[in-house]
């Protein structure tokens, strides 16, 4: 038949291919939109981040530098800050960038309808000042400002009024859903949702290529098995995430790197503090055990995080003791590390707390969000049936998943934080705060954790310029959310990336891919 | 069967029919048969299997207190760390042992299949009864259901009655509710073949002088049906029935596939095949290959099976 | 004849109904859109204003009563996942699918065929016993098992053919074709194996058993008497008496094809509908879904009708006994 033909033609394809500085890569994921406001994504946001810059951005460290300002400085004693922008950039499609698109990307951004706006509460007012100066004035003294804007992107004036795009929709979508016009390395020449896009180096950006591509491809590609196979037979240069459990294979085959590192994200456990009974107990339906903080202490005691590292994770991964990673701004150097698995303390912290035969309860854990989500779960659930606590594991997809932490339906779940702005304060406010709608404080604290000493110190944290008094008073809250085991922080979610061994490129600690530091050999 | 048939004097000759069939020609051609006798030593074996599997299984897959993480991804044939019984088949990525967990899971999936064929049977036979011997538009409604359930096809229409199902029933329940809502979903998509050919033979018998007798002396139609007309498409119907069975256990494995059946809490077959998808490339291929395995001697057994049932019992096409 | 047009398409017109009602249900009651729409920083002030919007806070009856209507004037709304509306997006991802279902349909039929003709000539013979049973192998494996084989020998360990999607496609007059490029074609070839077998062995063996009972009629037996050569009885007599059953079967069939093609997308990667469709799953993007299943439903009904409307003109019997039955 005709099947052998065929065969030698795509011998003859791939060895043609090799020459051309092209590069494809694939994710999980298509982002939902090419509007940087619109969706507060990681999916989205580094994606865009090749195509749109803001005043400021992160290098390969993370550390911020100069993009689209060029230097700032604090106003006064707190009220804000002033941004020099930077002289000579244009957008895409030719127009000049200056201050009337840093104030028009504020209003947009932080408007009614974007997602994004939660990043500007602190802002009162963004003032043009001349056509390279922009003052940004906020409410409160705000030292870490300028870290936490590196995705607020600018998006031109003129080109948005134009194309009647001047606030984003999520729901319909509007012009700037399918197309772009930033300022970055890259231009999308080609957009398929869901499908594939395509970009190419934008010959006039400010900055000088540190890349040496002439076209780049993105596949989403949603089942990884068929990622990791495209990534072995050469289809594919790059695919994030490797599978855990194929990393190894990886490494091993001639032509794939793998590159590891961790994320932002840690992976805990959380409880329902506020609860007065257990919801999916056959024993204990009069009281709620997880109110007792020997009872959850006695839940990280049961498990043996070095177990899961090495098995499920497959020795990727490392244990973590605080809601951040080490990585992160303030996180706390005073603090142990985490305790260690011991399951005869654990049965008699139980015993103490009135449950020396332990009790059943319910686990809920999603099944298609976090790496090995669900085999995380169950591994867990083994561990702890060990001690008599008895979790029944109901393990679902993310799209019911929220819905029912948000419904307070669990005893205790998983969840994996990733802090937006890369510092400790960040999980405080969303995971550790007493619930308050009001004030945007604890709107993920599904459990309703609440300390006094810890909603008293979040804003005087928020609003401390001084670095080593900022840090003392996150030691505290560090060793208030251990010593009250508020939760159980397990492990900081690996980063496994797979490379086609004749591409360079660097991996950054928040999973973003910046395609201006990819080299193809 | 044999309680059908065994309760009035009118039933000898029905039952003679059939008896004559089981002990001369039929049996004849079982024992002619070496991939009929295989076939049915296999599923037998593989039944029994899954009936007493809390007893042959070494290990309770269930039992999370019973499993040690450290287990996790022994290759066939390596001792438990910890009680060096030896894993035969390997352990998957939570160190529950493979020969274990499919004999568990064959019995799901058996069950699964087996409710979900008999299921469709009943209402299947049920409906097609009604429709050939009431005929009008009781006929009409049920045949114009089954023409339009028959082009769409099995899979989707399971998929869209799962999605109902899972919609209305409380989160809590899901898991223990999943197998129940995969039995009816497959057996749901699965009636018409059974309410057509019963309709049919329905329509043929219904005429014959027996039953016309049968009706004059005061019989109900109820009793019309059962005890004669229902015996004359039993043959038929064992054979779409155990072919269904086949069909029935890859539907349900195509359905746990794709996420949208047993719950891993519960994993049959099929939902043992996806998780041991995910370990192909690392090397681990026992996850996969065992159950997979398992999955293709059941369903390709009972398929020769009926095959062969249904060459025997269609004289014609010997 | 008339009045019975009119009486299948009214029924047609119920069926429809009744399973958009189910449609839309079902995922009404699958998830929440809203929490994949919003980012980690949302509130629920957000929640809320978004549900609004989304038209997510009215009674169930005035949703699906805007889905039909819109539904009926080929507006099937956006997609809250890719704010675009949904008919261009199934426009788009359509190529995709049928030309995968044309290439599986067309494997399926012309090799289901000569299997099946062969096998039912020499059916004691050991070549096609083998096939039989090989056949069988074939329906006891499920799709995606298939799949997951055919790329790992493949692609993986061979590295002969791609391992997913459709390769280089080319846009003709706003048809996207893979058609076209050696890249699209070799594309093609593992996934449209994996979608056809199944209909492969099912055409085979009902060839096989027309052929068989063909074969023993009093005709061919007279043919045969006649001293016809052997082929022309087999393919001029007994074939062509074969295949009015095979091709209405194999006309139903199709849109299991464009269904099981579901699978057969996700193991593949394949950008076609029935990947939508998972992925829109996924991520509870009602509209696609619904529109999804209209139109699987539509091209369901319609084939359903038309075979039907085929059979009344072709069969007097059945026209009377249609007619008797009322």
């Amino acid at each position: 038949m005709r099947l052998p033909l065929l065969i030698a033609a795509a011998t003859l394809a791939f060895a043609g291919q090799a020459a051309a500085r092209e590069f494809s890569w694939a994710a999980t994921t298509d982002p939902q939109t090419m509007d940087p406001h619109a969706v507060n994504s990681a999916p989205v946001l580094g994606f865009l981040n090749n195509v749109y810059e803001g005043l400021v951005r992160r290098g390969r460290d993370m550390r911020i530098e100069p993009a689209l300002a060029t230097s700032w400085e604090p106003i006064g004693a707190g009220e804000g800050w002033r941004f020099v922008l930077r002289r000579g950039v244009t957008f895409h499609d030719g127009s000049p960038f200056d201050a009337t698109d840093v104030v028009f990307s504020y209003e947009r951004a932080s408007g009614e309808t974007s997602d994004t706006r939660s990043w500007f509460a602190p802002v009162s007012e963004v003032i043009r000042v001349d056509d390279y100066t922009v003052d940004i004035l906020t409410s409160a003294p705000n030292p870490i400002f300028p870290d936490s804007i590196a995705n607020w992107m600018i998006m031109d004036s003129d080109w948005a009024a134009a194309n009647n795009t001047t606030a984003p929709d999520k729901e319909r979508g509007t012009f700037a859903s399918l197309n772009t016009n930033g300022t970055g390395p890259f231009r999308v020449t080609l957009r398929e949702p869901g499908l594939r896009t395509v970009l190419e180096p934008f010959g006039e950006w400010w900055d000088s290529a540190g890349h040496n591509l002439t076209r780049a491809e993105f596949t989403p590609i949603r089942n990884p098995a068929t990622a990791v196979a495209a990534l072995l037979s050469g289809d594919i240069d790059f695919i994030n995430p490797v599978p855990v459990q194929d990393a190894a294979r990886l490494a091993a085959s001639p032509d794939v790197n793998v590159i590891r590192g961790t994320e932002a994200r840690v992976i805990m456990l959380g409880f329902a503090h506020a609860a007065s009974a257990l919801k999916y107990s056959d024993d204990v339906t009069d009281a709620n055990p997880f109110a007792d903080a020997r009872v959850r202490e006695a839940v990280a005691l049961s498990i043996s995080v070095n177990a899961i590292l090495e098995t499920t994770m497959r020795g990727s991964a490392e244990a973590a003791g605080q809601l951040v990673s080490p990585a992160m701004r303030g996180y706390s150097r005073t603090l142990d590390p985490r305790p260690g698995y011991d399951p005869d303390r654990a049965r008699a912290l139980l015993a103490e707390a009135g449950y020396p035969e332990g009790f059943s309860f319910g686990f809920k854990c999603p099944n298609d969000r976090y790496l090995n989500d669900e085999s995380v779960c169950q591994a867990i659930t083994a561990m702890l049936a060990r001690t008599g606590l008895r979790a029944s594991l109901d393990a679902m997809p993310v799209q019911n998943y929220w819905p029912e932490l948000r419904a307070g339906n669990f005893d205790m779940y998983l969840l994996g934080w990733s802090p937006g702005t890369f510092d400790a304060e960040h999980p405080l406010r969303f995971l550790v705060a007493t619930p308050d709608d009001d004030k945007k404080l604890g709107s993920w604290n599904f459990g309703g954790f609440s300390n006094t000493e810890a909603d008293t110190l979040l804003p005087l944290i928020r609003s401390e310029l001084d670095e080593t008094k900022r840090q003392a008073m996150l030691d505290i809250t560090a060793s208030v959310v251990r010593s009250e085991t508020a939760y159980v922080p397990l492990y900081v979610q690996p980063l496994i990336w797979g490379v086609a061994r004749h591409i360079d490129l660097t991996q950054r600690p928040d999973d973003f891919f910046m395609l201006r530091w990819v080299t193809v050999n | 069967m044999a309680e059908l048939s065994s309760q009035t004097p009118e039933k000898v000759v029905e039952r003679s029919r059939l008896r004559v069939a089981i002990d001369s020609d039929f049996a004849w051609q079982f024992r002619k048969s070496p991939v009929a006798i295989v076939s049915a030593v296999v599923v037998t074996i593989m039944v029994l299997a899954a009936i007493f599997a809390p007893l042959i299984a070494p290990y309770d897959p269930f039992d999370p207190g019973s499993l040690n993480l450290m287990n996790g991804f022994s290759r066939p044939m390596t001792p438990n760390a910890f009680t060096q019984e030896v894993f035969w088949l390997g352990t998957d990525d939570q160190g529950r042992d493979v020969f274990s967990t499919i004999l568990y899971g064959m019995r799901i999936s058996l069950f699964v299949g087996a409710a979900a064929v008999l299921f469709a049977m009943v209402l299947g036979i049920t409906l097609g009864l009604l429709a050939g011997y009431a005929g009008g538009w009781t006929e009409t409604i049920i045949m114009r259901v089954a023409d339009v359930q028959l082009t769409f096809p099995a899979i989707l229409v399971a998929m869209l009655i799962f999605g109902i199902a899972k919609g209305i029933t409380p989160v809590e329940y899901r898991d223990q509710m999943a197998i129940w809502v995969l039995i009816i979903a497959i057996g749901l998509s699965d009636w018409v073949q059974f309410a057509r050919v019963v309709r049919g033979a329905t329509l043929v018998e219904k005429n014959k002088e027996y039953v016309q007798a049968a009706r004059l002396i005061g019989r109900g139609s109820g009793a019309i049906m059962l005890r004669h007309i229902l015996p004359n498409v039993l043959s038929p119907v064992l054979v779409i029935a155990t072919i269904s069975l086949a069909l029935a256990i890859i539907a349900e494995a195509t359905l746990s596939f794709l996420g949208v059946g047993a719950p891993p809490t519960q994993p049959s077959l099929g939902t043992l095949i996806r998780i041991g998808q995910g370990f192909l490339f690392s090397g681990e291929w026992w996850i996969l290959l065992f159950p997979a395995l398992t999955l293709l001697t059941l369903a390709l057994s009972v398929n020769l099976l009926g095959d062969w049932l249904r060459d025997a019992l269609n004289p014609r096409l010997r | 004849m008339l009045a019975y047009v009119i009486q299948r398409v009214f029924q047609s017109a119920i069926v429809l109904l009744v399973v958009g009602l189910v449609a839309f249900s079902m995922f009404r009651f699958v998830g929440d859109p809203v929490d994949n729409m919003l980012g980690q920083e949302r509130t629920q002030a957000d929640i809320e204003r978004l549900r609004t919007t989304l038209g997510l806070d009215q009674p169930f009856p005035v949703q699906y009563y805007k889905f039909l209507t819109n539904a009926a004037q080929g507006n099937f709304g956006v997609s809250y996942r890719q704010g675009r509306p949904v008919s261009d997006i199934l426009m788009e991802r359509a190529p995709a699918t049928l030309e995968l279902a044309a290439v599986s349909g067309f494997l399926a039929i012309t090799i289901g065929i000569g299997l099946g003709v062969f096998t039912a000539i020499r059916r004691n013979g050991f070549a096609a016993n083998a096939i039989m049973s090989i056949s069988l192998i074939g329906v006891s494996l499920p799709t995606f098992l298939i799949g997951i084989l055919l790329i790992y020998l493949f692609s993986v360990e061979l590295g002969w053919l791609p391992s997913f999607g459709r390769g280089e496609t080319v846009d003709v007059g706003g048809w996207s074709t893979g058609f076209l490029t050696s890249s699209g074609l070799q594309a093609l070839i593992l996934p449209s194996i994996t979608l056809g077998l199944y209909q492969m062995t099912l055409i085979m063996r009902l060839v096989r058993s027309e052929m068989l009972e063909v074969l023993r009629q009093d005709y061919i037996r007279f043919a045969r008497a006649r001293g016809l050569r052997e082929r022309a009885v087999n393919f001029r007599h007994a074939l062509k008496n074969t295949l009015v059953p095979v091709i209405t079967v194999t006309g139903l069939q199709l849109g299991s094809i464009i269904a099981f093609a579901i699978i057969t997308e996700t193991v593949f990667q394949w950008p076609g509908v029935g990947l939508l469709f998972i992925n829109a799953i996924q991520f509870v993007d009602i509209p696609v879904m619904a529109a999804y299943l209209m139109l699987i439903s539509v091209m369901f009904v319609g084939i359903n009708l038309i075979v039907d409307l085929l059979y009344f003109a072709i069969d007097p019997r059945l026209r009377a006994d249609r007619t008797a039955a009322h």
